[in-house]
């Protein structure tokens, strides 16, 4: 057996601590059992991957939101602690540039920059900042659901009030415009008997 | 340290020359034993312990527990449940991520592999103890913001932030449940082996885990691939990380090694018998 046959065997021997999957020279075959994945979920994506960014649909937010969008710097929290809140950073600051975030669909986009025209600094950036929790990763993933409700808001459609609340609303203004004329009647003829009587046509 | 054996040594060079041990020549501690108070005299005669007239001196006590008409305490409350089946109650001792991430730090386990509950007794550093309740390890969330391995781990509970901390470095978790007829064989495979059984199959979960491991969010062993991987990203994007592409990354295979829902090691099957002497694996014949 020469050298080479010799190095290809002991590579052959060496893949065999590979594990349960078919992929390797087709030597290794994985264990099946009567309740294995395959026949639990006979048509889906048995191997792991990952699944690309949802497509933005025209309209609606669908909440994601590119990381590399957004600029995260952490600093020390406030508030009570001792050594931990002194010295870790856990506070979350999340900025971007809300004009410029093609990530949120146009029109919530102008609406977010109507609403939050005060919130926003002069170079044009929306932050938000979170310190709620000791943790770091905990304090980011608010400050995005904090976003994500900002972001939400503005696209939430408050239902129309309802043809009955309209008309009881149109009877209530009417009834108020009513008794305000009567009392200035009222208030009137009280005023005139104070007067002597005119000269009337008897 | 010296001082002791000075001290001992002195005491055995007195014992060679002091005299027998015997009951006259023993004598208790001072002050260990208290002299009987007797009921006679100035300090136990008199009314002997039973103070001034009433019931107490007159030997006729309430019963224990009587509250002179109301209804006592311990008949108040007819049914505490607090507690009960606790003792049936399955437990999953904690480990952290910090010490997680300790372990792997000074080389107590190795990370090339799957880790799973063997890997974890091997190290001589935790312990399982199947036959007090115990079903596995949970995965807890202390020192999540400093874990920074890229693991393939199986514990058998964790909470979303700990799934995101692992996944946010490229690693892969499950959450596999193992029966106590399995733990016991988990935790010390080697002394099983020399038993000269087979290995046998893992049972299911009972009917109130099994929501738990057949849901993607908790990374189940029992839930849909495709449903995991969907959720990978979910997590990616509430955590706000960026998810690493795992089909890219060179130890794939290794992070995606997953056991089978019947298997108890990976590479070997249920049925099979090892021969740890002759190093021998004796397979059932298929009929």
């Amino acid at each position: 057996m020469n050298k080479i046959t010799r190095a290809f065997i002991s590579v052959l021997r060496q893949s065999n601590t590979s594990y349960s999957s078919v992929a390797l020279l087709g030597r290794q075959l994985s264990y099946k059992s009567d309740i294995s994945l395959d026949k639990i979920y006979p048509n889906a994506r048995l191997q792991l991957y990952t699944p690309p960014p949802p497509a933005s649909t025209g309209d609606k937010f669908n909440g994601f939101i590119p990381k590399d969008k957004l600029e995260v710097t952490y600093s020390r929290s406030s508030g009570p602690g001792g050594q931990h809140v002194n010295t870790v950073n856990t506070k979350v600051d999340v900025r971007f540039k809300l004009a410029e975030a093609e990530w949120i669909p146009q029109q919530t986009r102008e609406k977010l920059l109507k609403a939050l025209a005060n919130k926003v600094t002069k170079e044009g950036y929306y932050f938000i900042k979170s310190d709620l929790t000791r943790s770091q990763q905990l304090n980011l993933a608010d400050a995005l659901e904090k976003l994500r409700t900002v972001i939400r808001a503005q696209e939430f459609e408050s239902a129309a009030p309802s043809e009955e609340t309209l008309e009881k609303v149109r009877r209530r203004q009417e009834k108020a415009a009513r008794q305000r004329l009567q009392l200035k009647r009222e208030r009137a003829q009280v005023k005139a008997d104070r007067q002597a009587p005119g000269g009337i046509d008897l | 340290m010296a001082n002791l054996r000075d001290a001992s040594d002195k005491a055995l060079k007195l014992l060679r020359t002091l005299p027998r041990v015997q009951i006259g020549n023993l004598r208790p501690n001072p002050n260990s034993k208290k002299p009987d108070k007797r009921g006679r005299a100035q300090h136990g005669g008199d009314k002997h312990g039973a103070g001034n007239k009433g019931s107490g001196q007159r030997q006729n006590f309430m019963r224990l527990g009587y509250e002179t008409g109301n209804q006592p305490f311990y008949l108040r409350f007819p049914y505490e449940p607090y507690y009960k089946g606790h003792h049936m109650r399955r437990q999953y001792p904690p480990l952290s991520l910090l010490q997680l991430q300790v372990l792997i730090d000074t080389n107590r386990i190795d990370i090339s592999q799957p880790v799973d509950i063997t890997t974890l007794c091997n190290s001589g550093l935790l312990t399982l103890k199947p036959a007090e309740m115990e079903y596995g390890f949970q995965l807890t969330d202390e020192g999540l913001d400093n874990f920074k391995a890229k693991i393939n781990i199986e514990v058998q509970h964790a909470s979303e932030a700990v799934i995101a901390a692992v996944e946010r470095n490229g690693g892969v978790i499950r959450t596999a449940y193992y029966d106590p007829r399995s733990l016991h064989i988990l935790k010390n495979p080697k002394k099983w082996f020399e038993k000269g059984i087979p290995i046998p199959q893992r049972m299911l979960p009972p009917q109130d885990a099994i929501e738990y491991y057949t849901d993607a969010k908790n990374r189940g062993y029992l839930a849909n691939p495709e449903e995991i991987s969907k959720e990978r990203l979910v997590l990616a994007q509430k955590y706000g990380y960026e998810l690493p592409k795992i089909e890219e990354d060179a130890s794939y295979e290794m992070l995606t090694a997953a056991k089978d829902a019947r298997q108890l090691f990976l590479g070997l099957e249920p049925g099979w018998l090892i021969n740890l002497v002759d190093k021998t694996i004796i397979k059932a014949k298929t009929t």
